[in-house]
């Protein structure tokens, strides 16, 4: 087993020694960076290394998490590429077709996925944040004469890379009868049909990861719908439990690799032994370790099959809070110098442009449940502390 | 070694399912002695278990959980110099009967500090006292040493000054490198074991606060459904568990001293938390002497102060994080 793990450790920090993209970090624009992104995901297909959480015999698929988690070890050691664009579509429409699809469907989306073809998901609305259950964009069944369709009219947001996708998930309201989730149905949405506008999101760091997604009256035949009518907050809950964890691996080791760009500004700034800022330095060095091994720990769990409910919360609350906690200290050590405006590296958290890091910080506090619902969910459902009652009034329209 | 952590972890709970099951000192100490956890980390062949140091952890942790009383950490310590020491007369069974819990009592401040052997546990009843001077490590007789008790709030420890006598008969452990080596060694252990005091007693007085909270009723509903009092929980519910991921991540992998008083810092810094949030969470019965809350406080600021603090671990870590490589 382990023979097995350093051997892949070997042949892939071999490979990525030749083929890590080492000047990513230079795009200066949004489609630079895509094309980045496409030839790197490219690579890594051909390579065996894009989808290894995929079954065989998918090329590079069939890896245990084991493995898998090596894989991203060494991605983060080499300082590659996240793969941004292509994760809705690796992981997520991946794992809604894997648990819920048809083998047509498996059969018509999987291949485009490996070929570049790139999702996004439309969940959020404006009205339907933490609270997803409030979506309102309505989906109608009419029929047509080739067969029939969904007429689907609402607005999406925060779309990751939407501006760049040829497919989205969507969840759109078929019913208003019962409970809200017993309404939604979950449905593939072709982002080049008519009726379909996206604007990207200008966002405070000055990139565009995140964009607004306009549906007027799109029509999206039945056979794009995955699982039941009326099923679609199940399917729903199959595509967000995806990332098992790897992710927040990944990123938590990155974070402590991306030290050393911490530790390079404090010696710019000639503050290596200013006490006060080598001691912050210190425990901040110990607790991006720490979250490091909670990261660890959380994927042992899921390998030994002994997750429970909350932990992902918590891998998730520790990392965010951590790395606005990095870039705080690098907004700090940067002082007046660091509120000169540089241009931001796409796709990286700990790019050392401390405000950029700062501000795009918040991504990771607030997107994928925010540090308050996970807080939500690790008192209430991992240490049962009770809900609060769901109705309330306003005072003012009491009698 | 044959014994997992699991089951360490269940022997010690069946013995001590709480704080008052472990609050008489002479009789847990019994307890411990007879369970053979002195013997645990001392290699088959002098007559120990033979248990690594993630074994350890788990019974320090344990130890923390219920304010075990008394001067385990010290035991451990002076058992650990005792396998680790070079060869002399009287050794064997000095190390059986330290394993069968005779105390040898030793300082539980940072080696670094000084020479003055302070914040000594139960030094009334020892016999001996492992002592860390200036290139040796020695285990001295402390008939005719003058011991003097220094009171502290924390309840669970009983920690003394002594002053050894000036013909004490001394036997030397270690000198030169191989005390360095060998004071490497105990102050990770230190740092190891109060780290573990903290994870355990964090995560026994979280566990209380929050059986509080969904007991106690103000405006007709418990006070665990307030979401403002929740999200406090949950904050120190992560930060326990971050710790304790460092704890068992790197109690087994890290010998760097450096690294482990980084850790035990980390450790301590989540007790205070949990300890410091806990009184308030009490409302007024936590500043009652008859709820235990009290006793874990006082116990986790205890555990910070001791084998070096926050700031001085901090420093130490910051100096070898910023040291060119």
């Amino acid at each position: 087993m382990t023979s097995t793990l350093d051997a892949l450790r070997t042949e892939l920090r071999a490979w990525l020694a030749d083929n890590a993209p080492k000047d990513w970090r230079a795009a200066s624009t949004h489609d630079q960076f895509a094309a980045g992104q496409r030839d790197w995901f490219a690579r890594l297909v051909a390579a065996g290394y894009a989808i290894p959480h995929w079954p065989e015999p998918w090329p590079g698929g069939g890896r245990s998490l084991a493995e898998q988690k090596v894989i991203y070890e060494e991605l983060a050691r080499a300082d590659a590429p996240r793969l941004l664009l292509s994760f809705v579509s690796t992981y997520h429409a991946f794992a809604t077709f894997a648990e819920c699809g048809t083998e047509e469907q498996r059969a018509r989306y999987l291949p485009g996925i490996l070929a570049g073809e790139t999702w996004c998901q439309g969940f959020s609305e404006p009205g339907a944040g933490s609270d997803m259950a409030a979506i309102r964009t309505r989906a109608v069944r009419v029929a047509r004469e080739g067969g029939d369709v969904y007429v689907v009219t609402g607005q999406k947001v925060w779309s990751t890379m939407a501006q760049y996708a040829d497919y989205s998930l969507l969840l759109a309201r078929t019913s208003d009868e019962g409970a809200r989730q017993a309404g939604l149905t979950y449905l593939v949405m072709d982002m080049k049909a008519p009726g379909v506008t996206v604007r990207p999101i200008h966002q405070i760091q000055g990139d565009e990861e995140f964009a607004e997604i306009f549906i007027d009256e799109v029509e999206i035949p039945v056979s794009a719908r995955v699982g039941e009518e009326g099923h679609g907050w199940a399917v729903a809950q199959a595509t967000l439990a995806s990332e098992r964890g790897l992710t927040l691996m990944e990123l938590s080791y990155r974070m402590r690799g991306a030290l050393s760009r911490l530790a390079e500004a404090i010696r710019a700034a000639g503050r290596e032994n200013d006490q006060g800022i080598v001691r912050d330095f210190g425990r901040l060095a110990t607790r991006i370790d720490a979250v490091c091994a909670l990261a660890d720990r959380f994927l042992q769990k899921r390998m030994d099959d002994d997750e429970q409910v909350g932990d992902a919360s918590i891998v998730k609350l520790a990392y965010a809070r951590c790395l606005r906690a990095y870039a705080d200290l690098g907004v700090r050590v940067s002082g007046l110098a660091g509120q000169l405006h540089a241009p931001i590296t796409f796709g990286d958290l700990n790019s050392g442009n401390w405000m950029a890091d700062f501000m795009n910080s918040y991504a990771w506090t607030i997107a994928g449940g925010s540090d308050e619902i996970q807080r939500n969910i690790i008192a209430e459902r991992m240490l049962g502390m009770p809900r609060e009652p769901k109705h309330w009034t306003l005072a003012e329209s009491k009698p | 070694m044959t014994v997992t952590c699991e089951e360490l972890r269940d022997s010690a709970q069946k013995v001590f399912p709480d704080w008052e099951a472990a609050r008489d000192p002479a009789h847990s100490w019994q307890t411990i002695s007879e369970l053979g956890w002195f013997m645990l980390g001392v290699p088959e062949d002098q007559g120990g278990l033979g248990a690594g140091r993630g074994e350890l952890a788990v019974i320090f942790a344990e130890c923390g959980r219920v304010l075990l009383p008394g001067a385990v950490i010290a035991q451990f310590l002076g058992v650990e110099a005792l396998a680790g020491a070079q060869d002399f007369a009287g050794r064997e069974s000095l190390l059986e009967a330290a394993m069968a819990g005779e105390l040898i009592t030793t300082s539980l401040e940072h080696a670094g500090s000084d020479a003055a052997l302070r914040c000594v546990p139960d030094a009334d009843r020892a016999r001996h006292v492992l002592v860390r001077q200036a290139g040796e490590i020695a285990l001295v007789a402390l008939d005719g040493a003058e011991i003097s008790q220094t009171p502290t709030w924390d309840l669970s420890r009983r920690l003394f000054d002594v002053t050894l006598a000036a013909d004490a008969r001394r036997t030397i452990l270690a000198s030169g490198d191989a005390a360095e080596e060998l004071g490497a060694r105990l102050d990770g252990l230190l740092s190891l074991a109060l780290a573990g005091d903290a994870l355990g007693g964090g995560q026994a007085l979280l566990t209380m606060t929050i059986d509080y909270l969904k007991d106690r009723r103000q405006f007709e509903r418990p006070l665990a459904m307030f979401q403002a009092l929740k999200h406090r929980v949950a904050n120190l519910k992560a930060a326990l568990v971050t710790a304790e991921s460092l704890y068992y991540g790197r109690a087994g992998a890290s010998t760097d001293a450096v690294a482990l008083g980084a850790m035990k810092a980390h450790a301590c810094t989540a007790f205070r938390q949990i300890a410091e949030d806990a009184v308030q969470l009490h409302g007024g019965v936590g500043l009652t002497a008859e709820y235990p809350v009290h006793l874990f406080l006082k116990r986790a600021l205890l555990d910070a102060a001791l084998g070096g603090d926050a700031d001085y671990w901090e420093e130490q870590a910051g100096r070898q994080a910023l040291a060119p490589a």
